[in-house]
C-alpha cells in the first residue's frame, strides 16, 4: 500500500519530513497542548454536525428542537459534549498561547504562526459567543443582548455595529439566524483557514524547543544525547495526552450534563438578569469597576488595546532573547495581565447572586449563610459598590439602617415591608414574608457577623 | 548592419503580456471584489424605523403619565415597548431595554420613575437618563395615532 502510495505521491519523503526529526529532551507535555486543541476542535465539529442534523434555526423552532433533543439520552450527551468541548477548547488554546508566551517561541522566526493562533483565538471566542445564542432559551438570548450592546459605547459607528450584529435593532429571529450562519460557516471556515497554514509553519520550522537542537545538528554534532525521536517516543506520548483529554472530555460531559434553561422570553417577563459565559467573566467584572461614562474605557478602549498587544505582540516586543530569565519585564507584564484576568474572573464568578440556600424562616440565620445571600440575589444589583446604602458585604450593611437586636426599628426591615414607601426592592416584587423574617431574627439575634 | 530581432512586443509601450497581465489581474479584481460587495449587502442590516406600524390599543387604554407596556411582534420574537400618554396629544413609545446592558427596565409608578433591576439605571417617563450607570436615554420608536388607535412602528435613529 504504501508502495503505491509512495510511486505516485512520493509519500515517503513526506512521512519521513513529518515523522524522522529529534525533539529536544526540554520539551515536555505543555508542547502538545496545542495537539490537544486540535482534537477538541475535530470532537466540536463532529458533535457540531450532529447537532446541526436535529436543529431547527428559528425563533419558533429552536428552543423545542433542542428540548426535544434533550429528551434522548445520546442526543442529550452529544449536546453536553459541544458545550464541554467549547470549555475545553476556550481553555486548552489560552494554555497553549501562556505556554508559547512563555517559551517565547512567537519571536523570529515565528511571528506569523503567532499572528494566525492569535486569528485562531478571536475566532474560538467568536464560536463560543454565537454557539451560546442557538438553543434560544433565556441565558443565550440575555447574553447576547448584552454582548451584542457592548459595540454601541464606541464613537459614531457604535449604533450601526449593534444593528450589523444583530441584523436589526434587537435580538430576534434574524440574528438567529445570522448567529447561525456564523457560528456554523463563516467561524468554522475562518478557523480552517487559518489553521493551514499555523500547522504548516509549526511542521516546517519545527517547535521552538527544537531551535538548539537544529543548531548543534548543523554543525555536526551528534544531538542523541539530548534528544528522543519523534516517531515513536514523542508521538506516542502526544497521542496519550490527546487520549487523557478525551477522557476528561467525555467524562465530565457525562458527570455534568449540560441543561436546558427556561425558553428565551424577550419581554423578560420572569425578570432574568442576564449573565456571561464564565470565559467573559471577567470582562463583565472589569465593567462592574467602570462607572457610567468610563465604560467606554471598559467596553471599547480595553479590547482594542488587548487586541493590538495580542497580534502585534512579535513587533512590539523587541527583545530577542527566549531565556526566562533574560525578560523579565514581558514575563513580568504577563504575569501582571493573567493574574489580574483570573482574579477578575473569580471575582464575577463569586458576584452572581447565589441560589438561596432554603425556604422558610430560619430561626436562628447566620449572615454568610442564611442573610446574605438574600441580599446577593435580590439587592445588590442597586445597593452594590456603585455608592449610597450597599448590602454587598457585612460592614457596608451595618452602617446605618440595621439596630442590632431591634427588627422594628431597623430601616431596613420596614424598607423590605412596605412600612417605609417606597417598598424595595424597587420595580420588583418584595421579598417573601419567610426571608423577611429570616432577616428579623438574624437582627433579634444582634445582626452579627457570624 | 544587422538589425537585431527582438522578440514580438518587447520594447512597445504596452506589451501584449503587459496586458494580459493587467487584464487579468484587473478582472480577477473586479470579480473578488464583487463577491465582497455581495456580502456586504447581505449583511446591511434593515434600515431604521422602516418596521411596519402595528396597532398596540386605544388612547382610551392608556391613561395620562401613566406609561404603560405593550408588545410589539417583531421577526419570531415579542419586543417590549413602554407607550406613555404624555397629555395635550403628545406620546411617546419607549424600547424597554436599558441602555447601560440592556437588561428590561420597569415603570415603578410608586416613584412615577423607570427603573432597572440590573445595575440601578434610573429614568424619567420621557425616557432620559436621571442616574446610574445607562450613558444615553431610552430609545424611542415610532407612534402614531390614527383615530383613536396608538401604533406602534420601528426604533427611530
Amino acid at each position: 500500500m504504501i508502495n503505491w502510495l509512495d510511486e505516485r505521491l512520493h509519500v515517503r519523503e513526506l512521512t519521513a519530513s513529518l515523522f524522522e526529526h529529534p525533539v529536544s529532551k526540554r520539551s515536555n507535555v505543555l508542547d502538545y497542548l496545542g495537539f490537544a486543541t486540535f482534537y477538541v476542535f475535530c470532537s466540536q465539529a463532529v458533535t457540531g454536525i450532529l447537532l446541526a442534523t436535529v436543529y431547527r434555526p428559528t425563533a419558533s423552532g429552536a428552543y423545542d428542537s433542542i428540548k426535544q433533543l434533550q429528551g434522548e439520552p445520546v442526543g442529550a450527551f452529544v449536546r453536553s459534549l459541544h458545550s464541554w468541548g467549547a470549555n475545553f477548547m476556550v481553555v486548552l488554546l489560552v494554555l497553549h498561547l501562556l505556554r508559547v508566551f512563555y517559551e517565547g517561541a512567537y519571536k523570529k522566526p515565528r511571528e506569523l504562526t503567532w499572528l494566525l493562533g492569535s486569528v485562531l483565538l478571536i475566532a474560538t471566542l467568536g464560536l463560543a459567543f454565537t454557539g451560546y445564542l442557538l438553543p434560544w432559551d433565556q441565558e443565550g438570548y440575555w447574553a447576547t443582548t448584552v454582548g451584542t450592546a457592548m459595540p454601541s459605547h464606541i464613537p459614531w459607528i457604535g449604533d450601526y455595529l449593534v444593528r450589523l450584529l444583530r441584523d436589526g435593532t434587537q435580538v430576534t429571529g434574524a440574528t438567529l439566524t445570522r448567529f447561525y450562519s456564523v457560528h456554523m460557516l463563516i467561524l468554522p471556515a475562518l478557523l480552517l483557514l487559518a489553521f493551514l497554514p499555523h500547522f504548516f509553519f509549526v511542521l516546517r520550522q519545527g517547535m521552538a524547543s527544537g531551535d538548539e537542537l537544529a543548531k548543534a545538528q548543523k554543525r555536526g554534532k551528534c544531538v542523541d544525547g539530548d534528544s528522543l525521536p519523534f516517531w515513536p517516543d514523542v508521538a506516542v506520548r502526544m497521542i496519550l495526552f490527546v487520549l487523557l483529554i478525551g477522557a476528561a472530555l467525555w467524562l465530565l460531559a457525562a458527570l455534568y450534563p449540560k441543561s436546558l434553561g427556561a425558553p428565551a422570553d424577550p419581554l423578560n417577563k420572569s425578570q432574568y438578569v442576564p449573565e456571561p459565559a464564565w470565559y467573559f467573566f471577567g470582562v463583565y467584572q472589569l465593567l462592574k469597576y467602570f462607572p457610567g461614562k468610563l465604560d467606554v474605557l471598559a467596553m471599547v478602549v480595553l479590547p482594542f488595546a488587548g487586541g493590538i498587544l495580542l497580534f502585534a505582540l512579535p513587533w512590539l516586543d523587541r527583545n530577542p532573547a527566549r531565556s526566562v530569565r533574560k525578560r523579565p519585564l514581558a514575563l513580568s507584564l504577563a504575569g501582571v495581565l493573567v493574574a489580574g484576568m483570573v482574579f477578575l474572573t473569580y471575582q464575577g464568578m463569586n458576584s452572581v447572586p447565589k441560589a438561596l440556600a432554603s425556604a422558610g424562616v430560619v430561626v436562628h440565620p447566620g449572615f454568610k449563610e442564611n442573610v446574605e445571600p438574600i441580599f446577593q440575589s435580590k439587592c445588590i444589583t442597586c445597593h452594590g459598590t456603585s455608592g449610597g446604602y450597599g448590602l454587598d458585604n457585612y460592614t457596608a450593611v451595618m452602617k446605618k439602617n440595621v439596630v442590632p437586636g431591634n427588627p422594628d426599628q431597623s430601616k431596613l426591615i420596614r424598607k423590605l415591608e412596605g412600612s417605609d414607601k417606597p417598598q424595595m426592592p424597587i420595580g420588583q416584587p418584595p421579598l417573601t414574608s419567610d426571608q423577611i423574617q429570616t432577616i428579623r431574627n438574624w437582627i433579634k439575634d444582634g445582626a452579627k457577623n457570624n | 548592419m544587422e538589425e537585431i530581432k527582438r522578440p514580438a512586443g518587447v520594447g512597445k509601450v504596452f506589451s501584449r503580456r503587459r496586458f494580459l497581465q493587467v487584464g487579468v489581474s484587473g478582472a480577477g479584481t473586479v470579480l473578488g471584489l464583487s463577491y465582497i460587495g455581495l456580502g456586504l449587502d447581505f449583511l446591511q442590516p434593515p434600515p431604521l424605523g422602516a418596521e411596519p406600524l402595528q396597532t398596540v390599543g386605544k388612547t382610551a387604554d392608556f391613561p395620562e403619565n401613566m406609561p404603560k407596556p405593550v408588545t410589539y411582534s417583531g421577526q419570531g420574537v415579542k419586543e417590549g415597548v413602554y407607550v406613555v400618554n404624555l397629555g395635550q396629544g403628545n406620546w411617546l413609545a419607549l424600547d424597554f431595554h436599558c441602555t447601560h446592558l440592556q437588561c428590561a427596565v420597569n415603570w415603578v409608578a410608586a416613584v412615577g420613575k423607570f427603573m432597572c433591576p440590573c445595575h440601578g439605571g434610573v429614568y424619567d417617563i420621557r425616557g432620559q437618563v436621571l442616574s446610574g450607570p445607562p450613558p444615553k436615554a431610552l430609545p424611542r420608536r415610532v407612534i402614531k395615532i390614527i383615530g383613536d388607535s396608538v401604533q406602534v412602528g420601528g426604533i427611530l435613529a
